[in-house]
């Protein structure tokens, strides 16, 4: 068994044992069916909707939600250890810095993407159940959405736990972070556009540099078929790049979400000394 | 000793931390079947001489374990070294069994093997038991069968007497006899000389960060007059007693007999006239 394997394999053992997880599962398949069953409620009925309007429902509560547990428990990661006296025990053991950073991450991954489909995958059998219409691919492409944007903020979150001294300091942090890229960007943006004037392009440029703002413009670009639904940026995006062209744009943006900040954790995690 | 025989070489290793010195130009050749006890205050290099063995930290100078260097290979030198650290790092919800056997995968090493270590540490029967619920010597134990997991030439022992009582103490001295007899070096950190002074062969003191003493403990021994006294029935408070009457300090009477401590200080306090003529 590959060093890697290993320690994903004991930090995915912890996860379960904590009980977080199952608490996330349970939490994102009660929201889950709740938006669903409500969701025709403005319409004069209740019932379960179809998967479509389900998932737009989703995407700001996993947008709140994801960031959320995936930075916290990321800023945990190496801070935690340390804290406990495990990092300096482990980092004893015949392994290389990076591996350890890689198991822990692809443990941290696996274990709140199995939760997240443990709870999407509830509702989604229950909806498929009730619901009129179908769209299976819509749902799975929010959960493929869903699962980069969890990986994306580990990342983010390891590396804020890579340069904190304290289990405190990097959770404190993580969740500035996570203030940041949730609820302030949307308001950055809006004033750069209001008061900056700033053009379709550095709007885009701007927009890359938040991987939020990325999935929510992807999975709205994919639930929506007219991009004008995004205002004045989703027309110059339509215009400017095409929808495929755009799309392909803020995936490759989103990959290098998902390298660059568990990259940049290997790199400051090796430069530390313990 | 010359270098090629030694299981462990450190030579010319200093280590800073700012402008700090925490070791100063520390060299030592250690060879197999010893047991090396590394002595000092806290703070005198101890941890740190540890850390530079494992290659947890950065130094000037060469490190070398069975031949191969720390800071080329350092993830094949910590798979031939044991480590005890001063604090395990266990996790208290793992048992017994699966603290070892995740160690145990980290090294590429059978589970069988950590059921063998189990019994022969004593913990059998905790196989299955939490970590958070062993006592601090059950816990020692249980850190020492990890050390052992790869079946490593050198032991590096952080105060492993540390939180354990007489009896624990005792056990662990005997496994460590049987360990070096089985050729391995071990090298034991502390700040009590007490606790090693029955199975050292060999005392190294290390000074705010420089090796101040690098003795055999025999040698020690006979020029220092330890003593050690058999009960054999007798009160230990009248022995106590006895030996406080002949002009023994407290601090060196202990249940295992009056302390190195005296020898390594008339030594130093020898080694400091030499240097003054």
């Amino acid at each position: 068994m590959s060093a890697v394997w290993t320690i994903a394999n004991k930090e995915m053992k912890d996860a379960v044992r904590s009980r977080w997880l199952l608490f996330y599962a349970v939490t994102f398949a009660v929201l889950a069916l709740g938006l669903a069953y409500v969701g025709n409620q403005n319409l004069g009925s209740v019932g379960f909707e179809n998967f479509s309007r389900t998932t737009a429902s989703l995407i700001n509560l996993c947008l709140l939600l994801v960031p959320l547990i995936a930075l916290s428990l990321g800023a945990g990661a190496i801070a935690g250890d340390q804290e406990r006296g495990t990092l300096a025990y482990l980092l004893a053991q015949p392994l290389a810095r990076w591996e350890l950073l890689a198991g822990k991450f692809a443990g941290l991954v696996l274990s709140v993407g199995t939760a997240t489909i443990a709870g999407f995958g509830l509702a989604g059998v229950c909806i498929a159940f009730y619901a009129t219409t179908l769209d299976v691919g819509t749902y799975l492409l929010m959960l493929g959405l869903m699962l980069a944007l969890t990986s994306v903020m580990i990342g983010i979150g390891m590396v804020v736990s890579v340069v904190s001294s304290s289990r405190a300091q990097a959770v404190s942090a993580a969740l500035v972070v996570w203030f940041v890229a949730v609820l302030f960007f949307d308001l950055v943006l809006v004033g750069l556009v209001t008061g900056a004037s700033l053009g379709g392009r550095a709007l885009i440029a701007t927009l890359l540099l938040n991987p939020v703002e990325i999935v929510r413009v992807l999975a709205i670009m994919h639930l929506e078929p007219d991009l004008t639904v995004l205002g004045p940026f989703g027309s110059y995006l339509a215009e400017e790049f095409g929808k495929s062209t755009a799309t392909a744009v803020l995936i490759g943006a989103l990959a290098v979400w998902i390298v660059a900040p568990i990259s940049l954790a290997t790199w400051a995690f090796n430069g530390r000394q313990s | 000793m010359s270098d090629e025989n030694a299981v462990l070489v450190i030579d010319k290793v200093t280590k800073k931390y700012g402008r700090l010195t925490v070791l100063d130009a520390v060299s030592l050749s250690l060879p197999a079947g010893a047991i090396v006890a590394l002595l000092g205050a806290n703070g005198a290099g101890k941890t740190t001489t540890f850390k530079c063995i494992l290659g947890l930290t950065s130094f000037k100078g060469r490190i070398s374990v069975t031949g191969k260097s720390v800071t080329w290979s350092g993830k094949d030198v910590r798979k031939i070294v044991g480590y005890l650290p001063q604090a395990p790092g266990f996790s208290n919800d793992d048992t017994c069994h699966e603290a070892l056997q995740f160690l145990g995968h980290l090294r590429s090493v059978p589970d069988a093997r950590v059921d063998e270590l189990l019994d022969q540490v004593n913990l059998a029967r905790q196989r299955d038991t939490r970590i958070g619920d062993l006592s601090g010597g059950m816990k020692q134990r249980l850190a020492l069968a990890a050390a052992l997991l790869s079946d490593p030439p050198l032991l590096l022992l952080d105060e492993p007497t540390a939180n354990l009582d007489y009896e624990s103490q005792r056990e662990l001295h005997d496994l460590l006899v049987q360990l070096r007899s089985e050729g391995r070096t071990i090298v034991l950190s502390t700040h009590f000389v007490d606790h090693v002074a029955e199975i050292a062969d060999r005392i190294v003191l290390l000074k705010d960060g420089a090796v101040a003493l690098d003795r055999p403990a025999v040698g020690l021994r006979a020029g220092g007059g330890d003593i050690t006294v058999h009960l054999n029935g007798t009160s230990p408070a009248s022995v106590y007693a006895a030996l406080r009457d002949a002009g023994v300090k407290e601090e060196h009477i202990n249940p295992m007999g009056v302390s190195l401590q005296d020898a390594i200080n008339r030594e130093l306090a020898t080694m400091k006239k030499e240097d003054g003529q």
